[in-house]
């Protein structure tokens, strides 16, 4: 991880000290300290931004070394949610200050200590370096280690490891992401499956024989065009005191690179597609935080890997292929290849698993973005209850949702002239999203609470300094993990 | 097409439509038929595939031992279905099938239907109301049709057990058709014959009904500081106008009124910021929020709603020329606060945000809703069964939410909050008038937040349903009138006296 945190009950002496103010210049107790107070309020007095609010990180020059004053906000506002958001804004803010170890004596709670290290540590991931031979010196990272003070250190660390078995998964789907399409073959994600062996989660691998065998040959018709095969990976975790009990199932699209097919896309556009795997990343991320945390609950992850190449076995517009359910689909544009590997996943998880709920997570559509932008996901669920469940644990963890229709409203544009079901409609500005949700529903049982989350818009922060997600930079998300870990613990563990 | 309503008596000659219900069971009316006919009816059911399900028909002509030239057998389905709704679209059904098939009168009988919530006198007031909405026709531009091709129907008689009953309730639906029809008027008329001052003598013409009219020209808006409208305004020889309506039928004239503030922009070719040639004839209807508050108007007028309500529309049209606005240039609104114009083409919102302060300003009101044929986001993000509904206050949200679905207009509600501000920061002034980052009807919406101030306030953007590419049940092809029926239903169900 990106920066090491450990907990105590003083300051560690290290080169920098950072210190809670309040607005209104009101410091907390460390920062009124003896000498430390009378230099805190020269250095902050007169025309500063400094306010005291959150999100606000100063770090001033003192003769006893650096003191790092950072807004609080009220204390009545002081939630878990907010202390996040201010562990997150102190690392932005000092990552390339030259401080290379610091001491947070913010006059928290335990439990309090322990979520401003979770915003430390979530906002400290960047693109891993291995893939230079030469480290960027204008990215390097000075800040490595954090010793938080807290009242009960031991309390702190009980309570953030927990969390901290989240961030890692987060830090492991962002590395997903980022992997370029070249080392992140279909192959090589299910290797990566393995390092989940040591944590007790169960990897079955379903290879393009298997997929065969089994009839899922929409999945098998994205990945035609591809000389890297695509398979189906099945995680399962049990957690549950109970080993037989109904899992909770997660479905992800895993395109590993999207060139969109025969129907290729530009150039322009082309660039992002090693990231349009990004629902099967959080997925594994939410499987590996299952694990690390021994979560008690019965869950299963399964990912629909693909690569979307055009060649001469590709598949065409106008194919049609028999789904793993019996249905018919004729292939529209090829370049719409996540809900048909999307279908055959959830059928196959449907049938194979026999979840009490499924919820699918994929880089679906174009639309989507121009619907909510980056800064919701779409939300489509069968199920009411189910749907605010999962838009309260977003508002949570700010991983937003918002629900847009899913109804048989749009039945008329997914009429396909020679099979069951077309896969999109090539009208000019149509809601591909709507559409694409209706689809998919058509492969999930009718009684089963089902809800697809459409990530195309959340799953990369934008470039835009201003548009960055609190505990992102510009890149990938991980966008769903800590929304799906609080929706578990809150609602199916035990 | 003229509507009436009469005693269930079997009319001698002309259409005749019945309903059934599903599984093939015959309403009263279709049950005399049948035996009257020696059982014709039964007959033809049981040799074709019509079950009596909705929207499945069975057209029989010359039917023997009757009549009437056709008889057409409609489906109603379940009759625990049967609501205002169900009602509407059977009788726009019967209008679609028969208007030009050759009779010059149709008579539609209603039933009692069990199982149905309505009686038969309110399901006749609203297969009433069906029939008028879908007979809607703009052909007053086609001059060498044949007769053939033309409606033949004129008279429609509704036929009922309490004709009377049905009369006055549909007494206060047949004003909102008006309403209903002078929407679809503006929306279709061409963008030569409506333009700003055009349209605004249309909203004083409505003077008779008991309106009261304003109309402020470009020389009182400059007075008044409304920048952001007249920079839309100022490429078009054509003058920007604002017009007023008010209504005021509640007890207290002087109470807080309801306002509706319509996008009136009678041509949008984008300005500068030119639009593609392709399907640039649509933008004529890019007036058709400021068309649905001059609708909704006539129809709380002429059915004299006990309600204080405002409409405010800004009519401008928006042209490429030597005095149009350019990108980049920072226009001054009526509330004071600077807008950098990115984008020409994203002109409605400069155009509400006058007339959304305007209405504020002066009439204090309870509540304000505007509509406007907005993003082409919104056409993407909810495509043409829903608009998308903005509001700043979820009881808001639930009443229309609510009012929309009971008459068919349905909403889907849309985020406007703040993780989508930053989107409309400007390097230059208080905001630009395009986001980024995607969106872009939420960011629209975020724009016009801007000008709220502690009012509940709503947007309706429309873009996606003003105008229907296909039939619908009680709406033809072409202009919608999508918001007055449900704007007049909100008024009705939360804001009039009882």
């Amino acid at each position: 991880m990106g920066v090491s945190i450990t907990f105590a009950s003083a300051p560690s002496g290290a080169e920098a000290l950072a210190v809670g103010v309040r607005p209104g210049l009101a410091p907390c107790a460390t920062a009124a300290a003896g000498e430390r107070g009378r230099l805190l309020t020269r250095a902050l007095a007169g025309k500063h931004r400094f306010k005291g609010e959150e999100g606000d990180v100063r770090p001033v020059l003192t003769p006893d070394g650096w003191l790092v004053a950072v807004g609080l906000d009220e204390a009545d506002d002081q939630d878990a949610a907010a202390l996040r958001r201010i562990g997150a804004a102190l690392f932005a803010e000092l990552a390339d200050s030259g401080i290379t170890h610091l001491d947070a004596a913010l006059d928290l709670a335990a439990d309090e200590a322990a979520e401003l290290a979770y915003g430390l540590v979530l906002r400290a991931w960047r693109i891993p370096q291995r893939y230079r031979l030469h480290p960027d010196p204008d990215t390097e990272w000075s800040l490595e280690a954090v010793t938080v003070v807290s009242p009960d250190p031991e309390a702190s660390r009980r309570h953030f490891a927990r969390l901290e078995a989240v961030a890692a998964a987060v830090a492991q789907a962002r590395d997903l992401v980022v992997a370029p399409a070249n080392a992140l073959t279909p192959q090589a994600f299910a290797d990566r499956l393995s390092d989940l062996f040591p944590l007790g989660v169960a990897v079955e691998i379903l290879d393009a024989k298997a997929l065969a065998k089994q009839g899922l040959n929409l999945l098998l018709a994205v990945g035609r065009g591809s000389a890297r095969p695509p398979l189906l990976a099945c995680l399962r975790w049990n957690g549950a005191a109970d080993a037989e009990a109904p899992p909770i199932a997660f479905v992800g699209k895993g395109i590993t690179f999207d060139t969109g097919g025969v129907c290729v896309k530009d150039g322009e556009d082309m660039a992002e597609m090693k990231g349009d795997m990004g629902g099967a990343a959080t997925v594994f991320g939410l499987m590996a935080a299952l694990a690390r945390r021994r979560a008690k609950v019965n869950a299963v992850g399964v990912l629909a890997i693909a690569e979307n190449m055009l060649s001469g076995r590709a598949q065409r517009p106008g194919d049609v292929v028999r789904a793993y359910n019996g249905t018919m689909v004729e292939v529209v544009d090829t370049d719409a290849e996540g809900r048909l590997v999307l279908a055959d996943a959830l059928a196959w998880t449907a049938r194979t698993c026999r979840p009490a709920a499924l919820i699918d997570l994929a880089t679906l559509t174009g639309a989507v973005e121009t619907a909510l932008g980056k800064k919701r996901a779409g939300l489509f669920a069968s199920d009411d209850a189910l749907a605010e469940q999962l838009a309260a644990a977003g508002e949570a963890e700010e991983e937003r949702l918002w629900r847009l229709p899913l109804t048989d409203l749009y039945d008329e544009d997914l009429k396909s002239a020679v099979a069951d079901l077309r896969s999109c409609s090539w009208e000019d500005r149509a809601p591909d999203h709507l559409h694409a949700a209706r689809f998919l529903q058509h492969f999930v049982p009718g009684d089963l609470p089902w809800a697809h989350l459409d990530i195309a818009g959340t799953a990369e922060a934008g470039e835009d300094e201003d548009g960055d997600e609190p505990f992102t930079g510009p890149g990938p998300t991980g966008f769903g993990i800590r929304l799906l870990d609080r929706w578990l613990a809150e609602r199916h563990e035990e | 097409m003229k509507i009436s309503f009469a005693k269930s008596a079997l009319p001698a000659e002309g259409a005749l439509v019945v309903g059934i219900l599903e599984g093939g069971a015959l309403t009263a009316t279709a049950a005399r038929l049948d035996e009257a006919c020696g059982g014709t009816l039964t007959r033809a059911i049981a040799a074709s595939r019509f079950e009596g399900k909705k929207d499945q028909s069975l057209l029989l002509v010359a039917p023997a031992g009757l009549t009437v030239s056709r008889l057409l057998l409609l489906g109603l389905g379940k009759g625990e279905k049967v609501d205002a709704l169900a009602a509407e679209a059977f009788g726009g059904g019967a209008v679609a099938q028969l208007a030009a098939a050759g009779d010059a009168q149709m008579a539609i009988a209603v039933d009692a239907v069990e199982g149905s919530t309505l009686t038969a006198a309110a399901l006749a007031a609203h297969v009433a109301l069906g029939a008028r909405l879908r007979s809607y026709r703009f052909d007053k531009y086609r001059t060498t049709e044949k007769k053939d091709e033309k409606p033949s129907v004129k008279k429609v008689a509704v036929l009922v057990d309490d004709p009377a009953a049905a009369k006055k309730l549909y007494a206060p639906l047949e004003a909102v058709a008006d309403g209903v029809f002078l929407t679809r008027d503006l929306a279709s008329e061409p963008a030569n014959v409506i333009y700003p001052e055009s349209l605004a003598e249309q909203a004083k013409a409505l003077a008779d009904l008991g309106l009261e009219v304003e109309v402020l020209g470009e020389k009182q808006m400059k007075k008044l500081g409304m920048g952001a409208l007249l920079g839309v305004g100022q490429g078009s020889e054509r003058e920007s106008q604002l017009a007023v309506l008010r209504w005021s039928g509640a007890a207290d004239k002087e109470a807080a009124p309801i306002a509706f503030v319509g996008k009136g922009v009678t041509f949008d070719t984008g300005g500068i910021c030119l639009k593609p040639a392709a399907n640039m004839e649509d933008m004529k209807w890019d007036m058709g929020g400021a068309a649905v508050v001059i609708g909704l108007m006539k129809a709380l007028a002429l059915r004299k709603a006990k309600v204080n309500a405002v409409g405010v529309v800004g009519l401008v049209e928006n042209m490429p020329s030597g005095t149009a606005q350019r990108p980049g240039d920072v226009v001054t609104s009526a509330s004071g606060q600077t807008i950098e114009v990115i984008n020409t083409d994203a002109e409605g919102r400069l155009v509400l945000a006058d007339a959304l302060w305007y209405t504020q300003d002066r009439f204090k009101p309870r509540a304000i809703i505007d509509l406007a044929t907005l993003t082409g986001a919104i056409i993407v993000s909810l495509g043409s069964h829903y608009a998308g509904l903005f509001a700043n206050d979820d009881a808001l949200a639930g009443q229309l939410t609510a009012a929309g679905a009971a008459v068919g207009e349905k909403l889907w509600r849309m985020p406007v909050d703040d993780p989508y501000d930053k989107q409309i920061k400007s390097e230059i002034a208080d905001m630009k008038n395009v986001g980024e980052g995607g969106a872009g009807s939420v960011t629209a919406a975020m724009f016009l937040k801007r000008f709220i101030k502690d009012t509940p306030w709503a947007h309706l953007d429309i873009a996606g349903v003003t105008w229907a590419k296909k039939d619908g049940p009680v709406t033809p092809k072409g202009a919608s009138a999508f918001g007055v029926r449900l704007l007049d239903r909100l008024v009705a169900d939360q804001y009039e006296q009882k």
